[in-house]
């Protein structure tokens, strides 16, 4: 577990880091979403005690990083994935690491297999794709098999074939119940891979909760239904508390799940060809969160602030219609 | 590079592994880290042959223009002296060896993943002290005895004086000489940390090595005796060439071991408040 509590980082007059507070919790990989600058790696340094915070304090397992004994059995990452020396092979930069760690040379070669660089792990790192360095540096997290694994932005220049190796590959290391932190600042990349989801705009929490809150949340979730009797299903429907649209050959309905719908539908005997519930994408939920700001603005802060995040919110939308 | 799923991430070697990561653990990394780098090697064994190199074509020239030299220098000539002609060569290369040695780590960033595995960071530190004294100890060992062999050979060959390793002001020079190349080095890893990167450290430990010597004779001579002596490069030239080689800047020998100690302490002391208190 990942405890971040009210913390803050300065370089000068910059913030880069606001008041931020949220728990990562194990056996679910927790997406860490903000555009770019939003603080992302600034507070997975701060995690890893690389930076120190200006206040506020982090807590891995229970006590800051840098007390541990045994720090890299407790927490991995995979920050720069090119942090290496070009002229070390990829088995000796896994040595060192793993000699810092205490840990035997035969888990080099273990995580070398896991990662399937084994075939390449006397080849010179500098001659590695990204793609390939991006495997080193989950091999280098992997290493003291530690139960919290940080990952920032490990999809950045893979292939289709290599983002989908890294998803699967996030989930089954949350579902042997390790905590996992991953960052992007693609929201489709966390639509795919997380459990969860923390926001950040600007330093600032925008929003922390699960994906299917967060887009259930969204009023564009809603059930599409189609039948021969159109018009008294949705007279049915809107007596019944919902609000009812035509289109699309159906109705859509909102506020009600889809069972009451069928429910109700079946009471009444009106035959139904279709009872499809929608949840918003991601994506849309997240256009809806920029509109309505106030819902999920941070509370503790100036408005300026916050407006200021839902700019960022809006600009990081923005980035992934355009990829 | 496809993944089995049965041999997946759990590791096989748990036993293997310590409860508790020590210095030693720390020494055993960075030391991983110079041996398995081709640079180390090439750095080195260079430094070695050159410096010897230089040598033999400094003495060979003595050796063919001694005719030419007045009375006055040919009564003064010191073999001893003459053979380490090459030592410029040997405590530049250790000196580079020792800012790279962290200085590499600050431009590729692999000092993140340091300060990762070790958040202890003054380990980091002392180990990379203790590896640069030893191997640049052994370094300069082995060039200065093989410059002092090589010089006192040419010299022979050339029918002039030649000292041995059995005159014990000659040992002391050698051995001194060997024993002083770590200094430099150590205090180019320092500045390494401090000024995070390689240019500027190489340049700023080269310069406070040699800006003295170059501009020594410039000075008035009370600034030679009160401020330049006080120097690094001045305070181990006396406690270790000074019985053969005497300088305006030449202190006692305690005086001269207390400046190179102060100067250590010093340099490693601000390159670990830094390093500690920086972010990486």
């Amino acid at each position: 577990m990942i405890e971040v509590q009210q913390l803050t980082k300065r370089y000068g007059d910059a913030v880069a880091v606001d008041d931020l507070s949220f728990t990562v919790q194990p056996g679910r990989v927790t997406g860490f979403l903000g555009p770019n600058g939003a603080g992302k790696s600034t507070t997975m340094r701060m995690i890893l005690g690389l930076d120190t915070p200006t206040s506020g304090t982090v807590k891995v397992n229970g006590r800051p990083y840098a007390g541990s004994v045994s720090p890299m059995q407790e927490v991995g990452a995979l920050l720069d994935p090119k942090a290496f020396h070009p002229g070390r092979s990829a088995y000796n930069h896994l040595r060192w690491i793993a000699r810092a760690g205490g840990l035997p040379r035969t888990r080099v070669d273990e995580v070398l297999e896991i990662v399937g660089l084994s075939e390449v792990a006397r080849r010179k790192a500098g001659e590695f794709s990204l793609g390939m360095a991006q495997r080193l540096g989950i091999a280098t997290a992997l290493l003291g098999d530690p139960p919290i694994l940080l990952f920032d932005e490990p999809v950045n220049g893979l292939d289709p074939e290599g983002i989908h190796w890294i998803r699967s590959f996030l989930q089954r290391l949350a579902a042997e119940g390790r905590t996992v932190l991953l960052s992007s600042h693609l929201m489709s990349e966390m639509e795919e891979t997380a459990d969860h989801i923390v926001v950040i705009g600007r330093g600032r929490l925008i929003a922390d909760a699960s994906i299917t809150d967060f887009t259930q949340r969204s009023t564009s979730s809603h059930v599409h239904v189609v039948s021969p009797r159109l018009a008294d299903l949705g007279q049915l429907l809107e007596r019944a508390g919902a609000t009812v649209t035509r289109g699309e050959g159906g109705l859509t309905v909102t506020g009600m799940e889809a069972r009451w719908i069928g429910r109700l539908a079946a009471e009444q005997d009106i035959e139904l060809h279709e009872l499809t519930p929608r949840r918003a994408s991601l994506e849309a939920a997240f256009m809806e969160l920029t509109e309505n700001s106030v819902e999920y603005r941070a509370s503790n802060g100036p408005a300026v602030a916050a407006v200021a995040a839902v700019a960022e919110a809006a600009a990081l939308t923005g980035t992934e219609i355009r990829s | 590079m496809t993944t089995d799923a049965a041999a997946f991430t759990t590791s096989q070697t748990r036993d293997a592994r310590v409860d508790e990561v020590r210095f030693i653990n720390t020494l055993a990394s960075e030391w991983s880290k110079l041996t398995s780098l081709r640079s180390t090697y090439i750095v080195l064994g260079l430094g070695f042959v050159l410096s010897i190199l230089a040598t033999g074509l400094g003495t060979f020239a003595v050796g063919e223009t001694f005719d030419g030299w007045s009375e006055a220098q040919q009564a003064t000539f010191e073999p001893i002296a003459f053979a380490m002609l090459g030592n410029v060569i040997a405590l530049i290369v250790a000196t580079v060896f020792g800012v790279l040695a962290v200085s590499s780590e600050y431009s590729n960033g692999m000092i993140q993943l340091s300060m990762i595995a070790t958040p202890r960071r003054a380990r980091v530190l002392w180990a990379k002290v203790l590896l640069v004294f030893g191997v640049t100890l052994g370094f300069g060992l082995a060039t200065v005895a093989g410059m002092f062999l090589v010089g006192q050979a040419v010299l022979g060959a050339a029918g002039l004086p030649t000292a041995t390793l059995g005159d014990p002001d000659a040992l002391r020079f050698v051995v001194g000489l060997g024993a002083a190349t770590p200094l430099f080095p150590i205090i180019g890893l320092a500045l390494g940390v401090i000024l995070r990167s390689t240019a500027g450290a190489i340049t700023a430990a080269l310069g406070i090595l040699w800006l003295p010597l170059v501009f020594n004779n410039m000075l008035p001579l009370s600034v030679q005796e009160h401020v330049l002596s006080r120097l690094p490069g001045a305070a181990i030239d006396s406690v270790t060439i000074s019985h053969v080689v005497q300088s305006t800047t030449d202190s006692p020998l305690m005086v001269g071991i207390a400046l190179v100690v102060a100067w250590l302490v010093g340099f490693v002391g601000i390159a670990q408040v830094l390093l500690q208190r920086r972010d990486a």
